[in-house]
């Protein structure tokens, strides 16, 4: 197992840089996932661990050594992609054996760490099929098998549940994530899907354009963005981004004035649907549209500040279009960002007065 | 339809689904059967200059030929193709059909023996064994190279060398540039591939003299070595061009994984991406097999020694020598010299039928 660290690390492909100078470290049997938008550099980097890329500046270090240099199959990293990658043209058993025969183990040594690896991912009985008679739930096991027969210090997942149908990655998931506990293998879950990461991971870096936005728990990202673009990412339904005006203390958003101190110019308030809810007294405000998705109900309403979709659990207050509401929000679930840099202003504590 | 019917008429129309059936059954038997028809209509004119070919081998004899046995075997042969059809296409189970079959080729069978049996014979194919076929023909006159035509196995082991030399050398480069085309970029690639598109489609003809003075000023002219670095260079922008694009169809995953996996790059080609392209190995095998197999221009033009003779030289000489007098031995050479081609194509079909040019099944 391995502690992984990534030192000013960027990949340049010509003109396009693909990954900003990034600093990361990663601890010994840590469940990381890089989570961000197709396009964001998070493949990239998944690949210049695996030792496919190289960096074009700054350095990985494993286990404090750089690694740079270190061509990818003496790096002894596990990989499972999206696409699984098995061998077509070999046997179950051939695939998870693949890896072995570079490490010199052969004979029994190297069937009994075939069954071994099977049988952790429960493909045992699957041995002698060759992968296009194997489903794609089975071809993820295998390709998790194969990357795991070699005992590898550093375990990389390439958006393996993307390919799965809902109930499957439900169960993968878990299972993912038990089988990472059991080994103890540093793991990196690339991903475009925060319940993915979010549910697996014990620490999510995020990432936007090449550039790591912030690196924290499920719940920091969730209760603590440090920008926009996290704001906007993490949570489902998205954040309402209400832009605004700040100026001595006197904020504008929208047709309401509110007070923030410590700041000034384009600002952007940041308002979670769930934090907001129908009260007695509050903004004034219209409901334009509803969409009922059984648990809870997701509103549209036109009120001073613009508009926001609100959520609203089964069972709670509820609304008809058109009706006239009144909209209530505590104001420390109020979150204020720099409109210029996307940063969020976190000494900023907005008071909107309903 | 008939829950429509009931609800609107008092008494319920009951459907007659056995005609409908019998109807389905009968309709589905005029389509084979037109289309079998088509199908021999169409195959007739190509299949039967062939067959021509193959039963004057077998049956004309040193002085005229004959196509009265042409007529009595295709009397025969083209109704029992039909019956074969119909017995497909009237018959319904396997094991019957199998049995109809077998009934009908062993009737033909026996046809073809009364009709033409005692006109059928071997004596064409003496130039098997006898080198000097051509001087031994009776009533023939001064053959131009007469007494020194090389043994026809001579010209077989030639062009066995030629075409398969060929094939091994148009395979190995096509496969090392279709690789490095598809998976590494470096400087004038792209003028790279369009070349190879314009060499393409540039004919080889115009070539033929700068080529000949090539090989006279190399010293490779009159050589088989000559002749086949000549053909595999005509082949390989083409061949090129197929490999790349069975390469381009693998996955780069599969690739990284090998890499990952602990194989060197060597190793990664070798074990995982090789075997993904082996259906575009055998096409541009035997493309290049047949091409060096059948080539007549340039081994006419640079190969003069007789024992540097090729098939089609061989068989050219034998036209040349004895057309008009024998038909029935030039014809057996004709025979002889398509066989391997058949052969392989018999043999690869399966493969290449497959074959969705770059398609992996996965």
């Amino acid at each position: 197992m391995a502690r992984i660290e990534l030192d000013r690390v960027a990949k340049r492909w010509g003109e396009v840089t693909a990954v900003q100078p990034t600093d990361l470290a990663i601890s010994d049997g840590e469940f990381v996932a890089v989570l961000g938008p197709s396009g964001c550099g998070k493949s990239t980097t998944l690949f210049m661990l695996a030792g496919i890329y190289a960096p074009s500046e700054g350095a990985i270090r494993f286990d404090g050594a750089v690694v740079n240099e270190v061509e990818a199959r003496h790096r002894n990293v596990g990989i499972v992609f999206q696409s699984y990658a098995l061998y077509p043209h070999m046997s179950v058993a051939k695939n998870i054996r693949f890896p072995l025969r570079f490490r010199g183990v052969a004979g029994e040594e190297a069937d009994r760490r075939v069954h071994a690896a099977a049988a952790l991912v429960r493909v045992d009985d699957l041995l002698e099929r060759m992968p296009g008679q194997l489903s794609g739930g089975q071809q993820q096991r295998v390709a998790l098998a194969r990357a795991l027969v070699k005992e590898p210090q550093l375990l990389l997942l390439d958006e393996p549940l993307s390919n799965l149908d809902a109930t499957l990655r439900l169960a993968m998931r878990s299972e993912i994530k038990a089988l990472q506990r059991q080994l103890g293998v540093t793991t990196v879950l690339v991903t475009h899907d925060q319940i993915e990461a979010t549910t697996m991971a014990d620490r999510i870096i995020c990432m936007s354009k090449g550039r790591v936005e912030q690196i924290g728990t499920a719940d920091d990202l969730y209760r603590r963005p440090q920008s926009l673009f996290v704001a906007g990412f993490i949570g489902a339904p998205p954040m309402n981004l209400l832009e605004g005006d700040a100026a001595g203390g006197e904020g504008r958003v929208g047709k309401r004035r509110l007070c923030v101190e410590g700041t000034e110019g384009r600002i952007v308030l940041g308002l979670r649907p769930e934090h907001l809810r129908f009260a007695d007294t509050g903004l004034a405000a219209e409901v334009v549209d509803l969409e009922p998705m059984g648990r809870e109900a997701l509103y549209v309403v036109r009120s001073p500040l613009g508009d926001v979709r609100v959520l609203v659990p089964a069972g709670g207050r509820g609304a008809a279009v058109g009706d006239r509401v009144a909209l209530a929000v505590e104001d420390d679930d109020l979150l204020v960002f720099e409109a210029s840099s996307g940063r969020r202003l976190e000494g900023v504590r907005p008071e909107l007065r309903t | 339809m008939s829950t429509l019917a009931r609800g609107q008429a008092a008494a319920p129309r009951q459907v007659a689904w056995d005609d409908l059936a019998r109807r389905g059954r009968r309709e589905r038997q005029v389509r084979q059967g037109l289309l079998l028809a088509f199908l021999v209509t169409v195959s007739l004119p190509i299949l039967l200059p062939y067959f021509w070919m193959f039963t004057i081998s077998v049956s004309a004899r040193t002085g005229g030929v004959e196509s009265v046995v042409l007529w009595k075997a295709c009397a025969i042969l083209v109704p029992a193709v039909v019956a074969i059809g119909a017995v497909n296409v009237f018959v319904r189970r396997p094991f019957h059909k199998l049995l109809g079959a077998a009934a009908v080729l062993v009737l033909a069978a026996m046809a073809i023996v009364v009709a033409v049996g005692a006109d059928l014979h071997l004596d064409n194919y003496a130039f098997l064994t006898n080198p000097n076929f051509v001087q031994d023909l009776e009533g023939r006159g001064e053959a131009t190279v007469a007494a020194q035509f090389p043994s026809v196995w001579t010209a077989f082991f030639n062009s066995l060398v030629l075409a398969s030399v060929q094939t091994v050398m148009v395979l190995g480069v096509s496969t090392l540039a279709g690789y490095y085309l598809s998976r590494f970029n470096f400087q004038g690639r792209a003028s790279f591939l369009q070349a190879l598109l314009v060499l393409h489609a540039f004919p080889a003809m115009t070539l033929i003299i700068p080529i000949f003075l090539l090989m006279y000023w190399t010293g490779l002219l009159d050589t088989l070595t000559g002749v086949i670095l000549v053909i595999t260079t005509l082949e390989l922008p083409f061949a090129v061009f197929i490999m790349k694009g069975f390469f381009d169809a693998v996955p780069w995953d599969i690739e990284m994984s090998a890499l990952s996996d602990g194989a060197s790059r060597r190793q990664a080609f070798w074990y995982v991406v090789l075997p993904q392209v082996r259906v575009g190995l055998l096409a541009v095998g035997v493309f290049a097999f047949i091409k060096g197999w059948e080539e007549y221009v340039f081994v006419r033009t640079l190969l003069f020694d007789k024992q540097n003779w090729v098939m089609s030289l061989y068989i050219f000489w034998v036209s040349e020598d004895i057309m008009g007098v024998d038909y029935g031995a030039v014809a057996a050479v004709a025979v002889f010299y398509v066989l391997p081609s058949l052969l392989l194509y018999i043999f690869c079909q399966k493969y290449l039928t497959q074959m969705t040019l770059g398609g992996i099944k996965g």
